[in-house]
């Protein structure tokens, strides 16, 4: 109490000893050395090196980053955490350095220290995230990716597509972008389709009648022999087979389908002239004439000029992996693309493409989204198989 | 004074400098760094509780 008081005293009088040019300079001096430190600071724990300092970082998102465009890409320009975390106006950034005493706290406390319960939290702590991309309109995108500098001449026909729209709505980027630095939370289906998984177990105890239809519940892999140990290619899902025989956890199945005779003909198709995949042969089995049957040949697409067969393919498979109708699959398929495309905009109908056309179209947008590979197979058949190729009265 | 003796002595001028490299090198730098932080401390929770997250330009 003494010291403050003669600290006061000495304070509110005005200096005898020191003269007020040096208390001008050195108070000058001190003004310009503590901004300059203090905007130091500032900047150092804007640095990823300060961010993945502590290992939540390091050895979850820090990680993730790492195989993403904004790791490595062929501009060599890269982001790092702060770019797309911190704001960068002074009030937002300032207010967000406050905000980090969260993270400090977690960081003593050990909220998310371990890997499973970062996985825990991980959506909680995306959605932080994305409701401020939301507010901000991905303000800190922005900084880099200018709707006004997007030259759409430059843009693949896909893209275009999609950003013109977004860029006259002023759409935030994270609106469809999402996951695109980290990855997504499972609850958002990342790695599990919970509908499709259920057909699957379904399929499992579906009895199978010799010389009855079927169709695949799942992608499958071909045997040329019964013990399953040669393999000869993949049947993918919803394709119609013929059960010729069981014997033990075997079928040998019979796969009715088109293929183009070029090449290996190692691809088999669900219909003529149309790009929708049965399954993939090994080269071996393609040109094998004791497995495949041939019932029609040089059937001309004139379309593309390309002769076509009918064909029937014989080989084994696993039991348990087929459905007696393709409807609960469609029914799958259709509410997946649903979902999953409305997320960023309306969906096209699919008779609204032909078979053909679909691909392209599916494979220019399926990146945006979280589906499994075998879900993909799914909804692009599904999209394919509803096409304006098979839909009545559709253009 | 008593006070106003020994401000002119070396006493005094001893205090007066450590007074005021006191107020320049710590004082004011801790308030200031206190005041730019309670700033931030009070947008955060306008922010949590007010205004909602940051928007354009915000």
């Amino acid at each position: 109490m003494k010291i403050i008081a003669i600290l006061w005293n000495t304070l509110k009088k005005p200096p005898v000893h020191i003269s007020l040019g040096v208390i001008i300079i050195v108070s000058f001096l001190a003004g310009i050395v503590f901004w300059g430190g203090f905007n130091t600071a500032m900047e150092y724990t804007n640095t990823e090196k300060f961010c993945v300092s502590c290992h939540e970082m390091e050895d979850n998102v820090y990680q993730e980053l790492q195989s993403t465009v904004h790791w490595s890409n062929r501009t060599g320009v890269r982001a790092i955490c702060s770019d797309c975390h911190v704001p960068h106006d002074w009030t937002a950034k300032i207010a967000r350095k406050m905000q980090a005493s969260k993270e400090v706290w977690g960081a003593i406390f050990g909220t998310i220290d371990t890997p499973e319960k970062f996985e825990a939290k991980r959506l909680e702590l995306a959605q932080h995230e994305w409701s401020r991309f939301k507010a901000n309109g991905s303000l800190e995108c922005r900084s880099c990716h200018d709707y006004n500098s997007m030259d759409w001449d430059k843009m693949s026909d896909e893209a275009r597509r999609f950003m013109e729209p977004a860029a006259e709505r002023d759409q935030s980027c994270v609106d469809c972008h999402k996951g695109i630095a980290h990855k997504l939370p499972d609850q958002m289906g990342s790695t599990k389709d919970p509908m499709l998984a259920r057909l699957v177990r379904e399929a499992t105890s579906v009895s199978l009648d010799e010389g009855q239809q079927y169709y695949s519940a799942k992608s499958v892999d071909l045997f040329t022999d019964s013990e399953l140990t040669e393999r000869a290619g993949v049947l993918q899902v919803a394709t119609e087979v013929n059960i010729i025989e069981t014997r033990g956890d075997s079928v040998r199945l019979e796969i009715p389908a088109w293929r183009k005779e070029k090449g290996f003909g190692r691809v088999l198709y669900e219909d003529f002239g149309q790009n929708i995949s049965s399954a993939v042969l090994d080269k071996e089995v393609a040109q094998n004439d004791s497995l495949i049957e041939v019932r029609e040949t040089e059937v001309v697409d004139d379309m593309t000029g390309l002769p076509w067969g009918n064909v029937d393919v014989t080989l084994w498979a696993e039991k348990g992996a087929y459905l007696e109708s393709r409807d609960a699959l469609w029914e799958t398929a259709g509410q997946t693309y649903r979902d999953a495309c409305s997320v960023c905009h309306t969906e096209p109908a699919p008779e609204h493409f032909d078979a053909n056309t679909w691909p392209a179209m599916f494979s220019g947008m399926v990146g945006f989204t979280n589906l499994s590979a075998g879900t993909q197979e799914l909804v692009l058949k599904y999209l394919q198989m509803h096409s304006s190729d098979y839909v009545e009265g559709a253009h | 004074m008593a006070e106003g003796k020994s401000e002119s002595g070396s006493v005094g001028k001893r205090r007066e400098w450590l007074a005021f490299l006191f107020v320049v090198a710590i004082g004011v730098p801790l308030l200031t760094i206190a005041v730019v932080g309670g700033y931030g401390f009070v947008v955060w929770m306008l922010q949590v509780f007010v205004l909602g997250p940051p928007g354009h330009g915000g």
